[in-house]
């Protein structure tokens, strides 16, 4: 790669991100030049190159920078429906693959943190991660007792690096902007999301919410955080074992009837989440879900949380009742709750989009509707109908921000099913959490 | 590999060289001494210790001290050569190094200076006040600083060549090892009045100026 170095200090980070809004709008210029001498039907496939090329630039761009800039460029791959597919598969790349730090840096981090260095205090840390965080890295370690465990341990002064970064993407022209999609409250959400990752006691607590309430799924797995070795920078939970999802499909091989099993867990898992925790474990990444050979799931990484509100809540449970069917006035709520009040100003735009939800929400759960019940989730119809919704949404600039991380995580899970070509019957997990509402106890075995 | 250990055992040699009984006396007073001024640096500072109070502390007489540092400029100047030599041995025995890359090399070459010094912060702030001053034997100038300093170059010099004799970087000369030796002392002053929790602005600033140079140097452009 050419521009491998990260530029230092905020200036440095400043030139860098201009250049990478000169380079694009250089091309872009370029690509409408072009227009004007191409006929119609060679633009889209013109524009399709545009957009890799671009895709390309960014990533390459946001690598050097490292750190926060390169988390935005993290977020904006997660947040797929916002981007164009070519620029998708370039940014994707950016995923596991956070700046390190060398083995004396680690350390030396973890005493600035922690007061004493990491022999002082653990029986073994491996000098070398096995794993990046977005903010930080993991290593393996045994405590004096004797425990493995999971050290994460966070960049040196991130914090102010990530303060310093979003004054200057929002002076600068952020590529996203240039496409019209990331608005300025989707930036101040994703800033505040980011610094309160940088927060490991914050995660802590979260690792230990998630760890109480997810107790009735056995198959799930949720660290314990050990406080005594963890500062609001450095965070040791017990170790959890098991491959990433992607790799676990292609070591193991696993049968129908696993990727199947696996597959009716996590639904569960998402919607014990929504219905009872009201909390979503919001990071959908794939190589958060950690596989063990009998298909339990290990769940890791709990920087990204989001707590929704009662009117949020308020959609799912309308959506379940089918409240649509109980006449006008329902729908006019239902969209009102959805994409706020200014929908209403357009009566034939609020139709439209609840019909396209409804249909989407029935293709889903078809069995509520009396169809076939198993949903196969190996289709690419159920990605790519999401998609096309999310984006008529953002189109018509009709998208409240909580719904949006809403579908970003529940984009994710889609996508973990179609990993594994897990064929379910969705509405029978549903009908679970519908009958017995508000009670405690949920057995984890499949229906 | 077989090169930077065959280099390290070389340079290691001339310490084998046994002295007499009589200088390791010697020696062994001036390290008391020493331990004692540092412990009442860091208790009262540097300017407000007097020879006297240092001289009770490492149970000697006045005189006698005088005898072994005249000021306590040539207290410091000592301070800073046993600083170096206990530098320049934690690095040789860190084999661990020996196949990082420099910028984690010289990273830790920085991080263990500064751990060391850490306990004295400010006598080293005050003993920078005193540099600065022309006629002072801290300063750069005067010969005895000089000498250290010198000594201090060649140690860099050395872990530049390696990484010259290994491509890592292109040859660099002397040069390198005089600009690494200002950037350290830039580091050391922006250390002092690093307020951040941990002092890990300077953590930061430190890996980060020292990848970027590492880059720039394997490129061997300026241009980002």
């Amino acid at each position: 790669m050419v521009n491998k170095e990260k530029p230092r200090g905020r200036i440095g980070r400043g030139l860098r991100i201009g250049k990478l809004g000169l380079a694009l709008t250089g091309s872009y210029l370029g690509y409408q030049l072009q227009n004007l001498f191409l006929g119609e039907q060679e633009r889209p496939e013109r524009r399709k190159s545009f957009n890799r090329k671009a895709a390309r630039q960014i990533r390459v761009e946001l690598e050097s920078l490292k750190g926060p800039a390169m988390k935005v460029g993290q977020i904006l791959s997660t947040q797929f429906h916002l981007m164009p597919e070519e620029t998708l598969s370039e940014l994707a790349k950016l995923q596991m693959r956070a700046p390190g730090m060398h083995p004396s840096l680690a350390r030396a981090q973890f005493k600035a943190s922690f007061g004493r260095f990491p022999e002082q205090v653990f029986r073994a840390l491996d000098a070398e991660p096995f794993a990046a965080a977005s903010l930080g890295q993991v290593h393996r370690a045994v405590t004096r007792e004797g425990q493995e465990v999971a050290v994460k341990i966070q960049y040196p002064a991130i914090r102010k690096a990530i303060e310093d970064d979003f004054k200057l993407l929002r002076s600068a022209a952020l590529p996203a902007r240039l496409a019209g999609h990331a608005t300025e409250s989707m930036i101040a959400e994703i800033e505040r999301g980011m610094l309160e990752e940088t927060d490991y006691v914050n995660e802590g607590r979260n690792i230990e919410l998630f760890r109480k309430q997810l107790q009735p799924l056995d198959y799930v797995r949720v660290p314990t955080v050990h406080w005594n070795l963890s500062t609001d920078r450095i965070l040791t939970m017990s170790f959890i074992s098991g491959e990433p999802l992607p790799d676990f499909l292609t070591n193991r091989e696993p049968s129908q009837e696993m990727r199947n099993r696996i597959g009716v867990q996590l639904v569960e898992l998402f919607h014990l989440q929504i219905h009872r925790l009201h909390t979503l474990h919001a990071d959908p990444h794939p190589g958060n879900y950690l596989i063990e050979a009998n298909g339990t799931i290990g769940l890791v990484d709990f920087g990204c949380v989001k707590k929704f509100s009662a009117g949020f809540i308020e959609i799912m449970q309308a959506f379940e009742e089918r409240v649509w069917l109980r006449g006008e006035q329902q729908c006019q709520r239902m969209a009102r709750l959805i994409w706020g009040p200014g929908i209403l100003v357009k009566p034939r735009l609020a139709r439209e989009h609840l019909k396209h939800a409804i249909a989407f929400y029935e293709m889903l759960f078809p069995g509520l509707t009396g169809s076939r019940a198993v949903v196969d989730f190996g289709d690419t119809k159920i990605l790519k109908t999401m998609f096309r919704i999310l984006n008529e949404n953002l189109r018509n600039k009709t998208v409240n921000p909580e719904f949006a991380f809403y579908a970003r995580a529940e984009m994710g899970l889609y996508n973990l099913l179609h990993l594994l070509r897990a064929r379910i019957d969705t509405s029978a997990i549903l009908a679970k959490f519908e009958s017995n509402r508000g009670a405690a106890v949920h057995n984890g075995e499949p229906a | 590999m077989t090169i930077t250990r065959k280099k390290k055992a070389r340079r290691a040699s001339p310490r084998a060289a046994k002295p007499g009984r009589r200088a390791q006396n010697k020696e062994r007073t001036r390290k008391e001494i020493l331990k004692a001024a540092l412990e009442l640096f860091s208790k009262k500072g540097f300017f407000r210790t007097t020879t006297r109070q240092i001289s009770n502390r490492a149970r000697i007489a006045e005189g006698t001290l005088f005898n072994y540092f005249e000021t306590k400029e040539d207290l410091a100047l000592y301070f800073f050569e046993q600083e170096l030599a206990g530098l320049t041995d934690w690095y040789q025995s860190q084999t661990k190094l020996d196949r990082a890359p420099l910028a984690e090399k010289l990273f830790a070459i920085i991080h263990r200076h500064l751990e060391r010094i850490t306990p004295y912060e400010e006598f080293i702030g005050a003993v920078y006040l005193r540099a600065l001053q022309p006629v002072s034997k801290l300063n750069l100038l005067s010969l005895e600083a000089h000498e250290l300093n010198v000594r201090y170059l060649r140690f860099i010099q050395e872990v530049l060549r390696e990484a010259e004799e290994a491509g890592e970087i292109p040859k660099v000369g002397d040069f390198g090892a005089y600009a690494f030796g200002l950037f350290h002392l830039a580091i050391i002053t922006y250390w002092l009045q690093d307020i951040s929790p941990g002092k890990e602005n300077t953590l930061a600033l430190l890996d980060r100026s020292l990848k970027i140079a590492q880059s720039i140097l394997k490129r061997g452009t300026w241009e980002w």
